[in-house]
């Protein structure tokens, strides 16, 4: 294990008795990179950060998190780690500050100009009990507690759960100055539009299985398009099915409907033989091809090259 | 300084131990303050019942100060609510924040298990002492200023015995909680066995067939020895510790070998 990679899990295997967590799941997420961990509910998202967090211990394999173990190294490694929890529960009756002040000493000490700078860019009145927060507040609180001690690796579990669209804008931004100062970003979502826009790369899981992992740019490329094509004059169906990459074509009258996995050549080319009125290209939407992973097992394949 | 985590465990302990400790000192209070008029009281309850009911209430006789001592304060509410403090606060070590999630934010401190589970329990167990000393401390002032008749020594054999208990009982509360994390097992764990035990030591005195029962039986080591009329009882004692300590120790280390929050 070398300084650029902050962590290294390897065959990570977790049973809850019979009920499986996750499987052989080999993962590297190198230093200063933000990696999102996709995957559906119930994918194996948490069980994996829990295993890396040692709150969990695997069945098989073993992670290390930067350069260190997991259980024997805990209390050092702890103290480079901020953790938001999927699931937010606070413990006590104090007010944000008195929670947030708590976790700065738990840490050693971190500088308060550090936690206000964060509450006021997330628009956080730290005067208030934290149990009588909205869940968007706690969700503040929660991300505040993760960036105060400008920790080496940052691992978010739903971070933007709960958050409105401009407070998830402020997080992305907090995610890219981390990467700026060299921090890691280990995130983990089920909606892969809120890690597209920083997520270096992404991994996968699927069914407790890592599926892929990919460049985000990667995916994109790869990534399914919807088409829409008008022409002046109907056209037949039968031009358009079995050109590489279309699928569920769809012809009425004048109109083509169709999606494109790959490049979109080989449809403008069959196009092009006809007269075009409008084209219309829905832009690729990471959703789908994620979708594309869950539901069709493609993308399997890709594990081994990726982990190259 | 302490570690932050003993002093927040304290914070978020605060209100629970201020009240048990008003109530348990208040307990002791009303029932002491009550000594010379109960006296005429006493002697009615005492003829009205049978010796047997007596025997198992660990009323030895009620007419003596050191019997209405024992009656009054240690024989079943006194150690009743400090066992139910020294539950409900082991309880919340471990098993509440586990079981209503604060668990996650807690555990992700920069401490090993073994540091995390030691620095919870520290806190409840000196929250919990507290409380089971209030007595003590009540007893140390109302006894000379009313005037009954027992060695301050006596009180505080008796005291120390009720710490003691409340240390063995805190023990087997937290080892419940480390081992399963569940609140409702925490309970029912330390109620059965402090039901079961409190009828071991209660039968044992009433019937000598099974006079036996007494030795599994912590509160024997509290109280059997007679604290009262005969003063410190020193392998006792170290018994209810030994037991609080062991049973602590064991949470601690079977703590940090499972998963938690699953």
């Amino acid at each position: 294990m070398t300084s650029d990679t902050a962590v290294l899990a390897e065959d990570l295997t977790k049973f809850y008795g019979p009920r499986r967590g996750i499987e052989e799941l080999t993962l590297d997420v190198r230093a200063g990179e933000v990696m999102g961990f996709l995957g559906p509910n119930g994918a194996g998202k948490t069980t994996t950060i829990r295993l890396l967090l040692d709150f969990l211990r695997p069945t098989r394999g073993h992670a290390r998190v930067l350069g260190m173990d997991s259980r024997r190294d805990k209390a050092a490694l702890h103290r480079q780690i901020g953790y938001l929890p999927g699931e937010l529960a606070f413990p006590g009756r104090e007010t944000a500050e008195e929670l947030l002040r708590f976790f700065g000493d738990a840490r050693g000490g971190v500088p308060w100009t550090a936690v206000t700078g964060l509450a006021e860019r997330l628009d956080l009145d730290l005067s208030r009990p934290v149990r009588a927060m909205s869940k968007g507040n706690k969700q503040k609180v929660g991300l505040v507690q993760a960036f105060m001690h400008r920790p080496a690796l940052l691992i978010l579990d739903e971070p933007t759960s709960g958050l409105d669209p401009l407070m998830q804008q402020e997080f992305l931004a907090m995610v890219r100055e981390a990467r700026d100062h060299g921090q890691t970003v280990f995130m983990s979502s089920h909606v892969l539009a809120e890690v597209q826009s920083t997520a270096d790369r992404v991994a996968i899981v699927r069914d407790g299985r890592l599926a892929a992992v990919e460049k985000v740019e990667t995916l994109g490329r790869r990534a399914v398009r919807s088409v829409e094509i008008h022409f002046a004059d109907p056209v037949e169906a039968a031009d358009f099915t079995g050109l590489p990459g279309v699928t569920q074509v769809e012809v009425t009258g004048p109109v083509l409907r169709c999606t494109v996995d790959g490049r979109l050549d080989p449809l403008i080319k069959a196009a092009a033989r006809h007269e075009v009125i409008d084209l219309l290209s829905a832009e690729p939407d990471l959703e789908e091809t994620f979708l594309s992973y869950y539901y069709t097992g493609e993308g399997t394949s890709d594990v081994a090259a990726a982990g190259a | 300084m302490l570690p932050p985590l003993v002093r927040k465990t304290w914070r978020d302990d605060r209100r629970t131990t201020i009240g048990w400790t008003a109530g348990v000192g208040a307990f002791t209070a009303v029932y002491t303050g009550f000594y010379s008029q109960f006296q005429g009281a006493a002697e009615l309850k005492q003829d009205a019942l049978p010796q047997g009911m007596l025997d198992f209430l660990g009323i030895a006789d009620m007419l003596s100060p050191a019997g209405y001592l024992q009656a009054t304060v240690f024989s079943l509410i006194g150690p009743l609510l400090v066992l139910m403090c020294a539950t409900t606060l082991a309880a919340r070590t471990i098993a509440r924040p586990e079981e209503d999630g604060g668990m996650e934010l807690l555990l992700a401190n920069p401490l090993s298990r073994k540091g995390f589970a030691t620095q919870r329990l520290t806190a409840a167990a000196t929250a919990i002492t507290l409380v089971a000393v209030a007595p003590w401390i009540v007893l140390s002032i109302l006894v000379p200023a009313i005037g009954i008749d027992v060695p301050l020594g006596n009180v505080a054999a008796a005291c120390a015995g009720l710490v003691l208990l409340a240390w063995c009982f805190t023990g087997i509360a937290f080892l419940a909680g480390a081992v399963t994390g569940k609140r409702g097992t925490v309970l029912a764990v330390t109620g059965v066995i402090g039901v079961t035990t409190y009828m071991a030591n209660a039968l044992s005195n009433i019937s000598d067939s099974v006079s036996g029962l007494k030795w599994v039986s912590p509160f024997y080591y509290f109280i059997g020895g007679d604290p009262l009329h005969d003063g410190w009882n020193p392998a006792h004692l170290l018994l209810l510790a030994g037991i609080g300590v062991t049973t602590a120790a064991a949470g601690v280390v079977l703590f940090d070998r499972r998963d938690v929050g699953v």
